[in-house]
This record gives C-alpha cells, sequence and structure tokens, in this order.
C-alpha cells in the first residue's frame, strides 16, 4: 500500500522526466530562435514594402496633382488665346465688311455717274443729230413745197431753230394737256 | 502491483449497469497519469521511458515542426503556415508581451511564442485520438518551464539592478513602514520564490489533471452506463443506453471546452513568464 501510494503521488516531479522536458524545452527554444530572423526580416522587409510603397503613392499623387494644375492652366490660356482669336475675327470682319460696303457704295456711285454722263452725252448726240437732220428734212420739205432752195446756211438754220421751239412749245402744251 | 490490479478491474468483461453479478462503477483515478513504463531506469526518482516521453517527443515535433516549416521560407508576402505564424507572434506580441513588458518585451517574444507552442502542443497531447493524455498533466514537465522561467526571472533582476537591488526589490515593498518589515519580508521571500513558481508549474499541471481526469470518467461512464443486453429486462437496456448517450454528450461538450481550457492555460502560462519578467526588469516599484 505504501508502495502504491508513493507511486500515485501526482506532485512527485520525476528527475527523468524533467531532463527529458528541459531537453525538449531547450530544443524548441533553439529551433524558435534559429528560425526568428527570417521571420523578423520578412515582417521588416513587407513593413519596409509598405512605407515604400506608400511614399511611392504620395510622391505619383503629388505630381499629378502638379500635372493636373499644368492642364488646367493651359487649357485656360488656350481658352484666353481663343477668345481672343474670335474678338480680333469679328473685329476684322465688321472691318472687312465695311470696307466692302463703301468700296461696293463708291463703285455703284460711279458707276450711277457714269451711266449718268453716257446718257447725257447720248441725248447730247441724238438732240444734235436729230436737229441735224430734221432741220435738213425740214428744209427739203420747205424747198420742195415753196419752191426755191434756202442755200443760205444762215437762213436755213434760223427757220429751222424757229420751228423747232414752235414744236417744242406745242409738244411741251400738249404733253401738258395729256397730263 | 496495484496497477495491475486496476487494469485487471477495469477490464473485467460485462461489468456495466444494471447487472446482475452485483459490479458497480470504478471511477478512473490517478493511475491513469502513471502508464506503465517501457523501459525502468531502475534508478531512485526516476519513472522510465513511458507514454509520457513518447508524448513529449510528439508535442516536440509538432511544435518545432509548426515553427520551422511555417518560417523557413519566410517571405514578403506571407504563405498560409507563415501568417499562421505571424498570427501567433503578432497576438503574443500585442497581448502579451508589450502588456506586460513594454517595447522591451520583443526581445523575450521568441522566449514566449517558444513556450507557448511548447506547453499548447503538450496540452493537446491529451486530446489527439489514441495518444490521449496531455504531457502537461505530470509535475514535472510544467516544472522544467515554471523553474526556467523563475531562473531567468532572478537573472534579468540581478543583471539589471544587481544582486542588492534585484533581492532588494522582491523582497521589501516600497512605502511599508520599517517597524513591519520583520513580518514583510518573510512572507514576500515566501510569496515569490517559492509560492510563485510552485504556483506558476502547478496551475498548468492541475488544470490539465483535473480535465483530463474530467474527460476519462465520462469515457468510462459513459462505457460502464451502456448495457443494452442487460438481464434486467430491455427497458433498462434502453434507459442504460439513453444514460450513455447523455454521458456521451458530456464528453464530447468537455472535448470542445478542454481545447479551449487548453489554449488558455497555455496563453495565461505565457502571460505570467512576462510578468514575472516585466518586473524583474522594471525592480522597486
Amino acid at each position: 500500500m505504501i508502495l502504491a501510494a508513493e507511486e500515485y503521488n501526482v506532485l512527485s516531479i520525476h528527475w527523468d522526466e524533467f531532463v527529458f522536458g528541459s531537453i525538449a524545452f531547450l530544443l524548441i527554444l533553439g529551433v524558435v530562435y534559429k528560425m526568428w530572423p527570417r521571420l523578423t526580416k520578412a515582417l521588416d522587409e513587407r513593413a519596409d514594402k509598405i512605407e515604400g510603397g506608400i511614399a511611392r503613392a504620395e510622391k505619383a499623387e503629388a505630381e499629378a496633382a502638379e500635372i493636373r494644375q499644368q492642364y488646367k492652366e493651359k487649357l485656360e490660356e488656350a481658352h484666353r488665346e481663343y477668345a481672343q482669336e474670335l474678338e480680333k475675327a469679328k473685329e476684322q470682319k465688321a472691318a472687312i465688311i465695311a470696307e466692302a460696303r463703301e468700296e461696293a457704295q463708291v463703285e455703284a456711285r460711279r458707276i450711277i455717274d457714269s451711266a449718268h454722263a453716257q446718257i447725257e452725252a447720248d441725248r447730247q448726240q441724238a438732240v444734235v443729230q436729230l436737229r441735224a437732220e430734221i432741220g435738213a428734212l425740214s428744209t427739203e420739205l420747205a424747198s420742195r413745197i415753196v419752191g426755191e432752195t434756202l442755200t443760205d446756211g444762215a437762213a436755213q438754220t434760223r427757220v429751222v431753230d424757229r420751228f423747232l421751239e414752235e414744236l417744242e412749245r406745242s409738244e411741251g402744251s400738249t404733253q401738258a394737256e395729256v397730263r | 502491483m496495484s496497477a495491475d490490479v486496476n487494469v485487471v478491474a477495469a477490464s473485467e468483461p460485462g461489468c456495466h449497469i444494471f447487472n446482475d453479478f452485483g459490479c458497480g462503477f470504478e471511477a478512473p483515478g490517478p493511475s491513469l497519469f502513471f502508464p506503465e513504463p517501457w523501459v525502468d531506469f531502475g534508478l531512485a526518482g526516476t519513472y522510465g521511458l513511458s507514454k509520457y516521453i513518447l508524448l513529449l517527443a510528439v508535442a516536440l515535433l509538432i511544435a518545432a515542426g509548426f515553427w520551422f516549416f511555417t518560417t523557413r521560407k519566410a517571405k514578403v508576402v506571407p504563405s498560409r503556415g507563415q501568417s499562421m505564424a505571424e498570427m501567433l507572434v503578432e497576438f503574443l506580441r500585442g497581448q502579451v508581451t508589450r502588456n506586460a513588458i513594454g517595447k522591451e518585451g520583443d526581445r523575450y517574444l521568441p522566449l514566449m511564442v517558444a513556450l507557448f507552442l511548447f506547453i499548447f502542443c503538450m496540452n493537446i497531447m491529451g486530446l489527439i485520438p489514441g495518444l490521449q493524455l496531455p504531457v502537461t498533466s505530470h509535475l514535472a514537465f510544467p516544472a522544467v518551464l515554471a523553474i526556467f522561467v523563475f531562473v531567468l526571472w532572478n537573472v534579468i533582476g540581478i543583471r539589471r539592478h544587481g544582486v542588492g537591488g534585484h533581492f532588494k526589490a522582491r523582497l521589501v515593498p516600497g512605502g511599508v513602514p520599517g517597524w513591519i518589515l520583520p513580518i514583510v519580508v518573510p512572507i514576500e521571500a515566501l510569496s515569490n520564490f517559492v509560492i510563485r513558481p510552485a504556483t506558476h508549474m502547478i496551475r498548468l499541471f492541475a488544470t490539465m489533471f483535473a480535465g483530463h481526469l474530467l474527460l476519462a470518467l465520462f469515457a468510462a461512464a459513459g462505457f460502464y452506463m451502456f448495457n443494452p443486453t442487460s438481464p434486467m429486462g430491455p427497458l433498462f437496456g434502453a434507459i442504460s443506453v439513453g444514460y450513455s448517450g447523455i454521458a456521451l454528450l458530456g464528453f464530447l461538450v468537455f472535448t470542445l471546452f478542454e481545447l479551449f481550457i487548453m489554449a488558455v492555460q497555455a496563453y495565461v502560462f505565457v502571460l505570467l513568464s512576462s510578468i514575472y519578467i516585466g518586473e524583474a526588469l522594471e525592480g522597486a516599484h
């Protein structure tokens, strides 16, 4: 019975088990310490990478913002230039239109004037020619009727003028009557 | 030998509930924790090579193997195994060393990882089918670890504060009036240098011991109560099966509970180790 009580003493520490336990623990400790640098190295590298990644991302973001600002400025400048060009073009257009109109008016006046002059000249020519022809015809007619030849040029002209005046006068009165 | 007697009693055929030859239930006792050694050294104070040493070797292989294979090819982008190892390390660093020791505790993190892995693997030997005996249920194995931590605690304290500083800090609490010191110093000495390492080892040992005993009780009771061919009739047979089912349910529930306890005890052991080391580093309060 004493042996049994001895054997089942749960608080007893057998030194052979203690030694085996120590060896096992030291082995595990050795493995953990041996492998430890690998894990910490990987963890440190990861931390570095993450930090580096964040830094890179921030830099890229800053660059992007700068470029965006530049584009914005360029775009604004382009808009401004475009507006200026448009303004200039409008002015030019107005100037061209005004010039063209003036030229056209001048041309028109010139054409009208020349037409007037032409008409006047034609009329004068017609009047002179008519007068000469009518004179010749009248003289011819009068000489046939009167039987005498009006050879004297001065007298001839006088007669014709008088005739024409009478004719014009009567014509004017008839025109007035008609009106 | 009484162990033989016990084995014979347990293996007596047909000893179930509702029998007709007056055979009673024999609850499993401490003999569970004294498996017959295969090799006896024949030296005083030794136990010999028993199931405990085999399971110790298995636990060692599992713990060391886990750590070796999960950290062998540690990379920046972790594999599954490496993630598990990292989770363990980060858990112990965040929950144990940083809390108990502070930033300086990172130096002792590998020790804590080794302690946790080793204790947890020794504990779960109690749940692996076919082995089913927690190595830590023999006091010698927790004693190794507790004494290691105790020695380390003294070494760290003496290195940091000198022999006088360390023992003064541990024996003379700050702010205590001089006349009470003759009472306080022996109490502190007993508390810090005897009781504390003892409780450190016994806490782990006793929890595993009791847990294993409880599981063994459920198993033995379930086996004892299973008697469908009872000579008292089919009704009692059915009742015995019902009892047995309850015992099985209890066994399963407590197995889960034990798994939890095993992890918690490993954690508690490591936490206390960290607190002691932190205290030694800190010196006098």
